[in-house]
């Protein structure tokens, strides 16, 4: 007991005393607001004007929600096709574990020019940034199921169908849900960076606009809010793979923090 | 399965020169992903050319070859603030995040109280503060590098911490009961074994070190590849932009494979465990 109060204690203790050396900070050391706005002045515009900050929350968290699950479909399709086709892995695997590497943020405007300013083209970005985590981490794990395994289902005469319901998918599930926390916290870097160059609405607009007006208070509570989004999006990642894992049965190893 | 390998064995064992090359099934790994990428280019032309594509939405290969081949003097200049921008970020995080993860092996009370706060961190969307780093460091590089290191510093502490903890326990007691030092049994035992974590960590890092500068150059730089991309698709010349992508691109990869290469180095060096 004495364990998990340290656990949980220290962390929240230290993130508080952080914010109290902050305000304290701003309150006697003359930082103009400016520059760092104390912790009070970025709770006063986030309890002051909330309704501007929801209403700019809403496009950003729709365009990440859209973008995650589009990522997610195609990613695990062209994962399955990976997995079945042998010819499919090996000409484009690699083509896919190179642009992996290469900073794939740099299309941004590229894909302002093809689709305009606007949702279309942010949530293609967050789209296009989040796939090839959950290709990769997918096809990861639908290879690596246990060959025994696979041959007793054959030897068994199961069809590749069962096989890949019945073995395959739930094996590759922590490599899924490994993928997917990876693809949604960069869903929401592909929809703010999005919206930093070509957004008329949303958080990242937000940010742009009033750090550009000097309102840095206002810049930090939409990071609050955006940084809520983002663990919640993540908490949510987190409790579907709890669920799946208990449909499972809790045989599955967990995938871990990103 | 044991049939392929059985053919591929049989064609090994084929004489007249298939000692001297490399036979087609071995080269395949190869040549599959080099000739998709050639048909998705070779299709990409004659898309454009049958289609007449306008050359705003979608320049032919050979168009954004000819730009880059007119354009290549500007683009290398270009891209010297931003190697070295990414190179400094890189090396920062790396050596910061390797250091802090050291003093988390090794401090419970800090590891108990800094760890948890760094996985949040890793959890939020860090990319939304690049514009306080404009407001705090200006439009120079230093603010750029800065925000970089930040982006890219926590995979490495996550990295490295999981790898120093995970260091195989009776090893470490082997050590301890013949009268080795913290010392001695950090840098023989610790540090090899956490090496693989560190460079997985130092991989991540170098992309998303990249990353960050694009991103402060979207946002505030007079140069760099990242200037030059936002400038050339506000002007709308989409083969400037191709053009400039591609040599981010082989930036990405080369810093990227130089990583890779120091592990393999780093990991000879230490035996093949």
């Amino acid at each position: 007991m004495a364990h998990v109060g340290r656990a949980v204690g220290l962390p929240v203790a230290f993130a508080i005393f952080c914010v109290i050396a902050w305000e304290a900070l701003c309150r006697f050391g003359h930082v103009s607001s400016e520059l760092l706005p104390a912790p009070s002045a970025v709770w006063n515009v986030l309890a002051g004007n909330p309704g501007i900050l929801m209403e700019q929350a809403v496009p950003t968290t729709i365009e990440v929600a859209v973008s995650f699950a589009v990522a997610c479909a195609v990613g695990v399709l062209l994962a399955i096709g990976i997995t079945f086709s042998a010819a499919i892995r090996e000409a484009i695997y690699p083509n896919i574990v190179m642009f992996q590497v290469i900073p794939k943020i740099a299309l941004a405007p590229l894909f302002i020019v093809w689709l305009g300013v606007g949702g279309k083209s942010i949530v293609t970005v967050g789209v296009f940034i989040a796939f090839f985590p959950m290709v990769v981490s997918t096809a990861t794990g639908l290879v690596g199921a246990k060959p025994d395994v696979l041959q007793l289902c054959r030897s068994l005469t199961a069809s590749e169908w069962q096989c890949f319901v019945l073995v395959r998918f739930p094996y590759a599930m922590p490599h899924i849900f490994a993928g997917m926390k990876v693809g949604v916290t960069m869903a929401m870097i592909g929809v703010i960076v999005g919206e930093f160059i070509t957004a008329q609405a949303g958080l990242g607009y937000i940010i742009m606009f009033a750090s550009s007006a000097g309102e840095t208070a206002t810049v930090l509570a939409a990071i609050v809010v955006l940084c809520g989004i983002g663990l919640v999006l993540y908490g949510l990642v987190a409790l579907g793979e709890l669920a799946v894992r208990r449909w499972y049965g809790g045989e599955l190893p967990t995938s871990g923090v990103i | 399965m044991t049939v392929e390998t059985a053919q591929s064995r049989a064609l090994d064992l084929v004489p007249f020169g298939a000692a001297q090359f490399p036979s087609l099934r071995q080269l395949r790994p190869v040549l599959l992903p080099v000739a998709t990428a050639g048909t998705v280019l070779l299709l990409w032309q004659a898309v454009c050319l049958v289609f007449r594509i306008p050359h705003v939405i979608l320049p032919a290969p050979t168009e954004i070859a000819g730009e880059l081949w007119r354009i290549l003097p500007t683009l290398l200049k270009e891209a010297i603030p931003t190697t070295l921008d990414s190179v400094a970020s890189f090396c920062l995080a790396s050596g910061l995040g390797v250091g802090l993860a050291i003093v988390l092996t090794y401090s419970p009370l800090l590891r108990d109280t800094l760890y948890p706060n760094l996985v949040a961190f890793q959890l939020v969307p860090k990319v939304a503060l690049a514009p306080l780093f404009v407001v705090w460091l200006g439009i120079t590089s230093e603010s750029r590098i800065a925000f970089s290191t930040f982006a890219s510093f926590f995979p490495v502490v996550i990295s490295a911490a999981v790898g120093f903890e995970g260091a195989d326990a009776s090893t470490l007691r082997l050590c301890r009961s013949l009268t080795a030092t913290d010392w001695q049994s950090f840098r023989l035992v610790r540090f090899p074994f956490a090496l693989p974590a560190i460079f997985s960590g130092m991989k991540i890092a170098m992309t998303m070190s990249v990353i960050g500068v694009i991103i402060g150059e979207f946002i505030s730089a007079k140069a760099g590849l990242g200037f030059y991309i936002l400038y050339a698709s506000s002007r709308m010349e989409t083969a400037a932009i191709f053009a400039a992508l591609f040599v981010l691109c082989m930036i990405g990869a080369a810093l990227y494979g130089a990583v890779a290469l120091a592990e393999r180095h780093v990991r000879r060096h230490y035996g093949r465990r």
